[in-house]
């Protein structure tokens, strides 16, 4: 050994201030997510969705919808923002396989785990944080046109804080489950078929069969326990909010699960 | 230090496919070693199973002592270039180490120190997207010299790399061995190997066919042959003849003897006033004695006896 700068002398492993910890895994997936553009180009355009369809609607309501929960019919915007939010959790992870990073990710991080659920928590962090401001900020805007009609409320009326909130929430977990299906399949392509076609296709396809107890599986699948997370009324033929909320996490914590299990496993 | 113990790996259910078979071997500080074997020869597979990338199906490797995934801080311990790019193409050189440095803490000032040691500073700020293969390469060598560790293990890292990179890399990898660091460097060409590496493993279909330094395995997998050109080449042939002798003539008075050296083929001339016009010890390059070594293990499958003891 030299004393040269490069040369450290073999230290005992405690005594080195480096060390993967878990706050470090998730400095450094927070680090990945904002250090790529696509990033951006996802969460700029799903929230100038919401906001552009919440403001159309407000805008030219004419007192034809006003059957429909208040916070819904500003918030049609989300369904549009649903596929951006789910598209860019699939990316954070499946997306590093598409180009190897993945090898890089696991090499520096070997106990695996941490990487998944520090990309969980980063995603989970911005998606819920850009919703619920994008929800509240369009709602806002929407009522400068409402303001008179019968859809006239504002942020502190009963249960509206709680319905933009539980739309974000909603919006958040599906695209979460979006994450574990790229965690789980490792393709991008894969991500998003699987997410469209098993999430929001195929419940409405089985939805259609004449049978009761289809009926009521249905309702416990992802898109359909959402319903009623983001309405200040309930909807009919869904399950209630907390219900939906806690089938939501009970679906992303399961697929996250299973996705960790078999990124322990797999080979690279 | 790098071990591998009875290292296997096989894919597919029914009808598996061995890539490496029972390889073991050890890879000291210190020196530079390089990992050689045909393309498909199972270097990469290996070097995955180094750094804990794929589980081996049977035996085991560690490096510093322990499995790669049991250190507490990985980067510290081995930097890896990968064969295949393990870079996301919309990051920039800058932020594809950053994000690597955050996981063990590096401060900022190790990221521009690798930056520079590898030439990059000037494109750090720019999309790997638009790097050129060597840029590509460059950055892959940052990203493993990112923790300062004891052991670097490259795969094919001279691979499309213009001659100046080759010799870059060369240079790097000696003056890192030169610092007590372990260094294991895979290629599939010999030549390159020559320059670069004293100590020389070597694998055909997964399995050990050599483990020995480059020094000996030239000599042992060399014809050792001697070219001996003389007007008394009958007589010279008569007076060398011996059981482990065997002289070859394809043109009058020139020979190709094998079994002795030059030095006892000129005493003997000298002894017997005979005239040489010519007495060249033949060294088989190394290319040919790694195609002569490989080639028979692609053939049929059968290793050799590691030319070393």
């Amino acid at each position: 050994m030299t004393t040269d700068t490069l040369t450290r002398p073999t230290p005992a492993p405690t005594r080195s201030p480096y060390r993967v910890t878990t706050s470090r895994v998730l400095r450094s997936e927070w680090h990945k997510l904002w250090t790529l553009r696509s990033t951006w180009i996802t969460l700029i355009t799903a929230a100038a969705l919401v906001l552009a369809v919440g403001i159309t609607m407000g805008s030219t309501y004419d007192g034809d919808d006003s059957e429909i929960d208040t916070v819904v019919f500003v918030l049609f915007g989300t369904q549009l923002s649903q596929i951006c939010l789910a598209v860019l959790g699939i990316l954070v992870t499946a997306g590093e396989y598409a180009n190897g990073m993945i090898r890089a990710s696991l090499t520096a991080v070997p106990r695996r785990g941490p990487v998944l659920w520090s990309k969980a928590a980063v995603f989970t962090t911005v998606a819920f944080t850009l919703s619920l401001v994008t929800n509240v900020v369009t709602f806002l805007v929407a009522q400068l046109w409402l303001a008179g009609t019968d859809k006239e409320l504002s942020l502190t009326d009963s249960g509206v804080l709680g319905a933009l909130a539980g739309s974000a929430a909603a919006i958040t977990l599906l695209s979460l489950i979006a994450l574990a299906l790229g965690a789980l399949l490792r393709s991008v392509p894969g991500g998003i078929g699987a997410f469209v076609g098993a999430v929001l296709v195929l419940p409405e396809v089985i939805g259609t069969l004449p049978l009761d107890a289809v009926d009521t599986v249905v309702k416990y699948f992802p898109a359909q326990a959402s319903s009623s997370l983001g309405s200040i009324t309930p909807v009919d033929d869904t399950v209630s909010a907390g219900t939906g909320l806690l089938t939501l996490i009970l679906w992303a914590a399961a697929l996250l699960i299973a996705a960790s299990a078999l990124l322990k496993r797999r080979d690279v | 230090m790098i071990r591998a113990h009875g290292l296997t790996k096989r894919y597919g259910g029914k009808n598996p496919k061995t890539a490496v078979d029972d390889l073991s071997f050890e890879v000291r500080p210190g020196t530079v070693t390089g990992f050689l074997g045909p393309n498909g020869a199972g270097k990469s597979t290996t070097m995955r199973m180094l750094l804990g990338l794929d589980a081996p199906t049977a035996g085991r490797c560690t490096i510093g002592g322990r499995a790669y995934a049991a250190h507490t801080a990985p980067l510290t311990e081995v930097g890896a270039l990968l064969e295949a790019r393990s870079i996301h193409p919309g990051r920039s050189a800058y932020h594809h180490l950053m994000a690597l440095a955050h996981t063990h803490g590096f401060p900022r000032s190790r990221v521009e120190d690798v930056l520079a040691t590898t030439g990059l500073s000037d494109v750090a700020g720019r999309r790997v997207k638009g790097f050129s293969l060597g840029m590509g390469q460059r950055l892959g060598i940052a990203a493993a010299l990112l923790g300062e560790p004891s052991t670097l293990i490259l795969d094919e890292p001279v691979n499309g790399l213009d001659p100046e990179g080759v010799l870059w890399i060369r240079n790097l990898l000696k003056a890192q061995a030169a610092e007590g660091r372990t260094v294991l460097v895979s290629s599939h060409l010999m030549s390159e190997m020559a320059v670069t590496a004293d100590h020389l493993i070597i694998i055909g279909r997964g399995r050990l066919l050599a483990d020995t330094t480059v020094e000996r395995f030239v000599r042992d997998s060399g014809s050792g042959s001697v070219k001996v050109v003389s007007p008394a080449a009958a007589r010279l042939t008569e007076l060398l003849a011996g059981p482990a002798v065997t002289i070859t003539s394809d043109a009058p008075g020139t020979l190709d003897i094998r079994g002795t050296d030059a030095e006892h083929i000129g005493t003997t001339a000298a002894a017997h006033s005979i005239p040489l016009f010519e007495l060249t010890p033949q060294s088989v390059s190394l290319e040919q004695a790694f195609m002569d070594l490989t080639h028979d293990s692609v053939e049929y499958g059968t290793p050799l006896e590691g030319a070393a003891a």
